[in-house]
């Protein structure tokens, strides 16, 4: 077993670096966008009346078809469609940022919802308009309760990410699976990677359990999953 | 000297104000003036429309019809060339909320600022004071409500009279015409009303024009120089708390005050 | 052009030609999803069960567990139950030991998914009052008669809405199984487009097809769901 680590994962440590710099690359981009689009498209929902149902209608796609098919879509069918991405990996950020963007645009619903009307009351009994309300209480504490799923949602990235080699994008996941299928010993080779993703992801679960309990702490807020 | 009174503008005036939920009217015809200086209470079964009122006062509820005016202007309309009234703009709703100060039952404290942020961010938003102006005024009200040593702490840390006596800070640092108080002790453990009760007196007796929605019929009697009974969204009785409590006119009033004085 | 392509991709006629190739494919999926939900429902039981365990080794071995699976991507995990396990229990049973891409799909996403469910079931059973299985005591049950007559029936109830909607989700994930090269519906489209080369309506009807499949089954958990707690029930 050592005999096979030796051989099979050591010597390809920088192919496997490499993978692992674009699948970081890919999940931070298509996560930033995500948080954007979702932000977006809670917003619209929310208080622009004659788009709502668009709005909707993108969350409920988003989150209704699988990565693997958005993934492909997306490759395929958008750069006829709209003259880009111009490369799989942007095709795989935007598939990533799509799904992804529909569940944090839920959460950031429930967040702002969630919220007990009174906050924005106290805010327009001082005075507040609307727009300072939702500027100074509304968001503030949506993003703070919020924080932990949010934090978890980067974790649903990574995961999903391992996906993007489906469509050649030489990732880690891909990296690992040429290296299989050149040497037909699998099982070093992939135990690492998988580990390597766990603790990664586990890395970001707990970070956002230790979020929630710290701000439950100090805030006395309570994180909605 | 009676005269003198008599003559001086109402700080708050409700010329019939309805509000209705649907079909449902929780307030008819409601009218009545104040004079500033002057504490009301509002007294009345639950469901009376005690909070409806307070919320109308500063246009949190719309009012179906009627006014209320602060100082002679008209809240959430706006008088025009030929003298009659439209819907105002919601900056100008904002700027009258901004002179009548709210207290909640729930307190509505926002939780992801310290006791003083919360007590400056209205003074620093809409008023647009410098941090440090606001944070001595913020500083001001905080002691006057005997909370100066809990300025930097959130309100998860803080018991429910805490609490309520920051939101009353809060309310207090805009420096407003009018001071609402919608039960600001009904959510309250019984042994941290005392706490909040004695603000309240505390500011009565400095002259703040009040209006008092309370259960706490002794604080109403011995604080508030006029008492109101609501019944059924109409006002039953009004008048000095002697009278009111003394000796009230209607039957339904007395009815509720042997009912609650127990 | 824009339009044009448009039509193209929303021309559904090649679905209807391929019908048959197609709903072989789907049905796999169908196969894969009931199987991996029948495996990570009873593992979610029991592990759901041990993690409120009074032995500590025993919710220590299932923390782990559960942490292990709700972490690891769900391709990683198929890949690596396809690839590694029949390796390693060839090499532990000392004989030839073969997983077929169908069962490997079905171990995979069911333990996957069991990492999930089980935290389900723990809230579920959690959130039973304790005074209810202490009422049960006082009346001289046995602790194995009060998880099956009191607890399990009120906490399975409770947790059925989020059970439901993990179980969408794992719909959703056995689209994965053509990677491992088992003949699903997302298998099936490509080995048509290989043979047409019309991507544009075969992916644009791909991702509208589960549309329809996810929408649908959410909408009719959320009107269920609503239903029962008027009832009482969840
Ligand atoms: N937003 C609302 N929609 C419908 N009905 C309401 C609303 N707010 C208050 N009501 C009704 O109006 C009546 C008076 O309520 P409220 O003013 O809160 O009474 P009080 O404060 O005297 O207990 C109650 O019957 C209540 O149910
Ligand atoms: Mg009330």
């Amino acid at each position: 077993m050592l005999d096979n680590f030796n051989r099979f994962v050591i010597p390809n440590l920088g192919l496997f670096m490499d993978g692992l710099t674009i699948t970081v690359r890919i999940c931070a981009i298509a996560f930033a966008m995500a948080v954007v689009m979702g932000a977006i498209a809670c917003l619209i929902r929310l208080y622009v009346p004659v788009l709502r149902y668009f709005a909707i209608a993108y969350i409920e796609f988003s989150r209704a078809t699988p990565i693997i098919v958005q993934l492909l879509w997306v490759n395929y069918v958008w750069p006829e469609l709209f003259g880009f991405p111009k490369s799989v990996e942007w095709a795989g950020i935007i598939a990533l940022a799509i799904q992804s963007s529909g569940y944090l645009a839920e959460t950031f619903r429930s967040g702002i919802e969630g919220l007990a009307r009174g906050q924005v009351e106290a805010g327009l009994a001082v005075g507040m308009t609307r727009a300072v309300a939702f500027r100074r209480i509304v968001a503030p504490q949506a993003v703070l309760v919020m924080a932990p799923s949010i934090i978890n949602q980067f974790a649903v990235v990574v995961k999903a990410s391992t996906l993007v080699s489906i469509i050649a994008i030489p990732d880690l996941m891909y990296d690992a699976l040429k290296v299989v299928n050149q040497w037909f010993e699998p099982i070093e080779v992939l135990t690492s990677v998988a580990v390597l993703y766990i603790l990664t992801i586990f890395a970001l679960s707990a970070t956002a359990k230790r979020v929630a309990d710290h701000f439950r702490g100090k805030y006395g807020l309570d994180a909605q999953a | 000297m009676n005269n003198a009174v008599a003559e001086q503008k109402p700080i708050l005036e409700c010329r019939d104000l309805r509000k209705a939920f649907g079909a449902f009217e929780v307030l008819r015809s409601i009218s009545f003036e104040m004079q500033a200086g002057v504490v009301l209470s509002v007294i009345g079964a639950s469901g009376s429309g005690k909070s409806t009122l307070l919320r109308c006062l500063n246009y949190l509820e719309q009012p179906s019809s009627g006014v209320v005016f602060l100082d002679g202007e008209p809240i959430g309309l706006r008088r025009q060339a030929d003298g009659g009234l439209k819907p105002d703009s919601p900056a100008n709703i904002a700027r009258m909320r901004a002179q009548i100060g709210m207290v909640f039952q729930q307190f509505n404290l926002w939780p992801h600022m310290s006791a003083l942020e919360n007590v400056i961010e209205a003074p620093r938003q809409v008023k647009g004071l410098k941090r440090a102006e606001a944070i001595e005024i913020g500083r001001h009200y905080l002691g006057k409500v005997n909370l100066l040593d809990k300025a930097d702490a959130y309100p998860a840390r803080l018991s429910g009279g805490q609490q309520q006596r920051v939101a009353i800070a809060r309310a207090l640092a805009m420096q407003p015409k009018v001071m609402l108080f919608d039960e600001a002790t009904s959510a309250l453990d019984p042994e941290l009303t005392g706490e909040v009760l004695d603000v309240m007196r505390a500011l009565a007796e400095e002259g703040t024009t009040m209006v008092v929605v309370t259960h706490e019929m002794r604080f109403a009697r011995d604080v508030s120089d006029r008492v109101m009974f609501l019944h059924q969204g109409v006002i039953e009785e009004d008048g000095a708390p002697a009278q009111v409590f003394g000796n009230p006119a209607s039957e339904r009033c007395r009815a509720f005050l042997s009912s609650v004085a127990h | 052009m824009f339009s044009e392509t448009l039509r193209q991709s929303l021309d559904l006629s090649i679905f209807w030609e391929y019908r048959q190739t197609l709903l072989v494919g789907l049905l796999q999926n169908v196969y894969i999803f009931f199987a991996s939900a029948a495996l990570a429902m009873a593992l979610a039981v029991v592990v759901g069960l041990a993690r409120l365990s009074k032995r500590f080794w025993v919710r220590g071995l299932s923390t782990f567990y559960v942490e292990l699976f709700r972490n690891t991507p769900e391709f990683v995990l198929l890949i690596w139950v396809y690839y590694v396990l029949p390796i390693l229990l060839s090499r532990l049973l000392a004989t030839q030991f073969n997983l077929s891409p169908f069962l490997a799909a079905v171990l995979g996403l069911g333990v996957a998914y069991s990492g999930f469910m089980s935290e389900t079931v723990r809230a579920g059973i959690q959130a039973i009052p304790k005074g209810h299985r202490e009422a049960g005591t006082a009346l001289g049950m046995r602790d194995g008669a009060i998880l099956r007559r009191i607890v399990l029936p009120q906490a399975l109830r409770r947790m059925l809405p989020e059970m439901l909607s993990q179980l969408v989700s794992l719909f959703k994930a056995t689209s994965i199984v053509s990677l491992i090269a088992v003949p699903d519906i997302m298998y099936q489209v490509s080995m048509v487009n290989v043979e047409q080369m019309r991507p544009l309506p075969l992916y644009t009807g791909a991702a509208l097809l589960f549309c329809l499949v996810i929408i649908s089954a959410t909408q009719m958990i959320q009107i269920l769901s609503e239903r029962w707690r008027r009832r009482g029930w969840a």
